[in-house]
């Protein structure tokens, strides 16, 4: 019973289908921006430039809540120019960490006490984004 | 400047760094614990307040006591799965596509590699 109703069902559902003139070219996928590609390994595949390094450390730490951000360049020391002590130097390496998705070893996270030296150690890290 | 002296400013500078990485340590470990981001804030502000308190200790032997006291805690309060970055060893991408070394390539010459000939 079932197997004569299918075709009897099934002609009368189809749906027309029309084929696409091959006149009309196809719409051409537009090439990617070289910025959108990924490569397929998941790594250094994005490299920051210095300037991000230093326009995002510097944000970071303008953002800090014990800091001057009028005092805030490139070269300043978290606890001779900024008046910080030495947790709350710290605080701004893991909020660093944190910006940069970064996972420094203690040992070298607690020599970093300054802009510079953060930024020198973020900008030469491979796996900073 | 004396032997003393010397050995003093030793002592106290060891301590620091000691003090530092454990603050760095359990501050991490704080973020472990926290679920959410506004419970870290209070959280790291009490892990904050309980070094301060301590701040303007000066005996030598007192200061190790309580450096001793705060790695006992912060061991005894470790998290168990803590966070750790994508890329570093035990995390989720770890290892996951690495670049292939330098010097290989892939040459695409399907059925006329030379072994054919």
């Amino acid at each position: 019973m079932a197997a004569a109703l299918r075709p009897a069902i099934l002609r009368h559902i189809r749906i027309p289908v029309q084929t696409l003139g091959r006149s009309r070219p196809l719409p051409c996928l537009h090439p990617l921006p070289t910025s959108m590609i990924r490569s397929m390994s998941s790594h250094g595949d994005d490299h920051l430039t210095r300037e991000e390094v230093v326009e995002r450390v510097l944000d970071v730490v303008k953002s800090f809540p014990k800091v001057d951000p009028s005092k805030v360049n490139p070269d300043v020391h978290f606890q001779k120019d900024l008046g910080l002590d030495s947790l709350d130097t710290v605080e701004i390496v893991m909020a660093l960490e944190e910006e940069f998705k970064l996972e420094i070893p203690d040992k070298e996270a607690d020599k970093i006490d300054s802009c510079s030296l953060a930024i020198e150690y973020i900008s030469n890290h491979p796996m900073a984004v | 400047m004396s032997v003393s002296t010397a050995s003093y400013l030793a002592r106290r500078a060891a301590q620091k760094e000691r003090v530092r990485i454990l603050y760095r340590r359990a501050l991490r470990d704080t973020l472990n614990w926290a679920v959410h981001r506004h419970l870290f804030y209070q959280d790291a502000s009490d892990l904050r307040e309980k070094f301060e308190a301590n701040k303007h200790v000066e005996d030598l032997n007192t200061i190790d006591r309580l450096i001793d006291e705060g790695e006992a805690t912060y061991e005894k309060w470790q998290h168990p799965d803590p966070y750790i970055v994508p890329w570093a060893p035990g995390g989720s991408k770890f290892t996951r596509n690495p670049p292939p070394p330098s010097g290989i390539e892939i040459v695409y010459d399907y059925g006329k590699e030379d072994h054919l000939n």
